[in-house]
């Protein structure tokens, strides 16, 4: 009996493939494509509403957010192109004096192409290197260029900050390419006016850096970088990536040169400039059903290590306060050794729903930044759901950050 | 590269000259591949269309620029988010499995593995061209009608093809071409354990430079087959696709006209 049924599957199962092809076929027959045109503007509205509890039970504040987002880049004339990115952000929130409306100018540039393979940019640009995902040592210019954070995403960190004042020039060529960009000082103090450029936050020194990408094979293209400036000894970066399996890609970041301890920079400390090293080491895993898992090694050599940040968060909270002042507005890492996991599920369980985890997690106080973000798209219109959570001592990494507890939902139309 | 095909061309005029010989399967492979790929450096849209039960649940299109690679004979790709506007002017870069994600607001090159996709069932190696005879071995495996995609029968050969090496996106695939043009007609995916992951037919055939080319593929789930992707190829042109653009670092600087 258990023959004959298992007959009569194999011989309806053709049929049955070619009735799945033909309900196939006819859908194709019915669809009606209208290929889209990608215009020179992308440009978003963003709204949020947020509430946060602060660390030991506080009340819960409420706050609100209305955000626009534009991005402009128009090839003008053969050869010539002009970028221009900005954000502007208007956030009311319960217990804080005032009301912190912030522009970003994130990009004002023009960029000339010589010929195919020659090309300089002069303006406001935001020159990023870094293959890692949570901490981006070779990523020279993030220092300053956080004006306004919306979320704790890294994915949104990238984007939502100030390109630094420069001129660059690029010379490309068959596998490769050298960069050399000159950025110099143009003022002395940040801004907080709402509509500053706020030249003061990214371009308070002079700096330069030179950047040589050249194919070794086809699986290796390292990235070699060189940047200096005003007050600095040159610093010499690489990235690096490569292909583990079908599945597996592996990335290595580092930077390293004479530099002061961060302390030192901080407190005003004598000269203690050694040879220091930063680097981000990990590898993304992409699943079969399409979650990608990231995880992470991080390690600053200029951070304090765990005697050194338990004696600070149990000095004088002046010196605390400076310091995590610095690391914040520099973008380090206050600490030697750090964990960062990173998991984003594309179409999870329901079309169209995207699900992001992010863990970082500090070795020396043992503190911890959970965020986990739920998100809804339709073809112009996202729904977000996103919760942060941050544990640990008093005075840890993670455990001193204001809130304890922040829920966030947004609502983004793309126009 | 015009002296493999060549090459290509004279085995299957050899092959199909030859009365009684068995046809060199890789000829016929390398004539469907002529079919389908131009022969010099060309642009031209793709809108991918998905379905889940018979319900549209997606929409993209793409522009995508394709060169082959004068040692491999591989094309090598750029692929330009178009639509929808949350993901215009975002780039990837398929260069064998080197492949990089440019999102053009963030400046962040993200190297992808193979297996992550960007636009759901289609893998990233389905919207872009391949040269199926660069990277698999042919043999035919049989001679019949099929019903191709307009429902009509059509005699085939079914080739089957095996991987030569492991980085490709597929293990093996079994390909229908009629036998009378080369023209692809209908191709079925499969892992290395032999699960069934997509079912293609190739369909509209129109004249885009110079040939007469499929301009839709209809791809159908394994697993699901109510999971539908109709790709289309619109606006064939050839263009020039310069040998610096092929390379993580003009991801940045990639801006069309």
């Amino acid at each position: 009996m258990r023959v004959l049924l298992l007959l009569l599957l194999a011989a309806t199962a053709p049929a049955l493939a070619a009735d799945e092809d033909a309900a196939a076929l006819l859908l194709a027959d019915k669809t009606s494509t209208t290929a889209g045109q990608s215009g020179d503007w992308r440009v978003y509205a963003e709204t949020a509403v947020r509430e946060s509890r602060r660390q030991g039970a506080g009340i819960a504040l409420h706050g609100a957010r209305a955000s626009i987002d534009a991005r402009f880049d128009k090839t003008f004339a053969p050869g010539w192109r002009a970028v221009v990115a900005d954000r502007l952000d208007l956030n009311r929130m319960d217990g804080v004096s005032g009301n912190r409306d912030i522009n970003t100018l994130k990009e004002a540039y023009l960029s000339w192409q010589a010929e195919p393979d020659r090309i300089v940019d002069l303006g406001r640009i935001n020159a990023r290197n870094g293959v890692a995902f949570g901490y981006n040592p070779t990523d020279y210019f993030r220092a300053g260029a956080l004006r306004s954070v919306v979320s704790l995403d890294p994915a949104s960190l990238r984007e939502n900050r100030l390109g630094s004042a420069m001129l660059r020039g690029q010379a490309l060529w068959n596998g490769g390419s050298l960069t050399a960009l000159y950025s110099p000082r143009l003022a002395d103090q940040s801004s907080d006016n709402v509509f500053s450029p706020d030249l003061g936050a990214t371009n308070q020194r002079a700096r330069w850096q030179l950047g040589l990408s050249e194919k070794l094979s086809a699986a290796l293209s390292p990235q070699w970088l060189l940047s200096g400036g005003a007050g600095q000894s040159p610093q010499l970066g690489l990235n690096l990536t490569a292909l583990a399996n079908a599945a597996t890609v592996v990335y290595f970041e580092w930077s390293g040169g004479r530099a002061a301890s961060l302390a030192a920079q901080a407190l005003k400390r004598p000269g203690d400039a050694a040879f220091r090293s930063r680097l981000s080491a990990g590898l993304t895993y992409t699943t079969p059903n399409n979650v990608s898992l990231t995880a992470e090694y991080q390690y600053n050599g200029a951070g304090l290590d765990e005697a050194g940040w338990n004696a600070l968060r149990r000095g004088p909270p002046a010196a605390y306060g400076l310091y995590r002042g610095l690391v914040t507005n520099i973008q380090e890492l206050p600490t030697r050794d750090h964990v960062f996991v990173y998991l984003v599920w594309q179409d999870a369980l329901v079309k169209h729903l995207d699900l992001t985890a992010m863990v970082r997690y500090d070795a020396a106080d043992h503190s911890r930044l959970q965020w986990l973000e739920a998100r809804y798209h339709w073809t112009r219109v996202d729904i977000a759901l996103q919760t942060q959570l941050n544990t640990g001592q008093p005075g840890s990494n993670y455990g001193a950050l204001p809130d304890r507890r922040v829920w966030q939902a947004v609502l983004r139309y793309f126009f | 590269m015009k002296f493999e095909r060549l090459i290509a061309a004279t085995l299957l005029i050899a092959s199909a000259g030859a009365a009684g010989a068995a046809p060199n399967a890789q000829a016929i492979l390398a004539a469907s591949d002529a079919i389908r790929n131009p022969g010099k450096p060309f642009a031209l849209s793709v809108t991918l269309v998905e379905y889940r039960n018979a319900k549209q649940t997606d929409s993209n299109t793409l522009s995508v620029y394709s060169k082959a690679d004068a040692d491999s004979g591989q094309f090598r790709s750029l692929i330009r988010f178009v639509a929808p506007a949350r993901d215009a002017n975002k780039l990837m870069l398929k260069n064998g499995n080197d492949l990089w994600f440019f999102d053009p607001s963030s400046k962040a090159s993200i190297r992808l593995s193979p297996q992550q996709r960007l636009l759901g069932q289609a893998a990233n190696g389905d919207v872009v061209t391949v040269n199926l005879a660069k990277d698999y071995q042919a043999q035919v495996a049989a001679e019949e009608s099929v019903l191709d995609g307009d429902r009509q029968n059509r005699r085939c050969y079914k080739l089957a093809l095996a991987a030569m090496s492991a980085d490709v996106t597929y293990h093996h695939i079994e390909m229908w071409l009629d036998t009378s043009s080369s023209r692809p007609v209908k191709a079925r995916f499969y892992t290395e354990s032999g699960q069934l992951l997509k079912t293609a037919y190739y369909r509209r055939y129109q004249p885009q430079l110079g040939v007469e080319r499929p301009t839709e593929t209809v791809i159908i789930d394994g697993l699901d087959p109510n999971w539908v992707t109709v790709m289309r190829f619109s606006d064939y042109a050839w263009r020039e696709v310069p040998e610096v653009w092929l390379q993580r670092d003009y991801l940045p600087r990639f801006k069309p006209e």
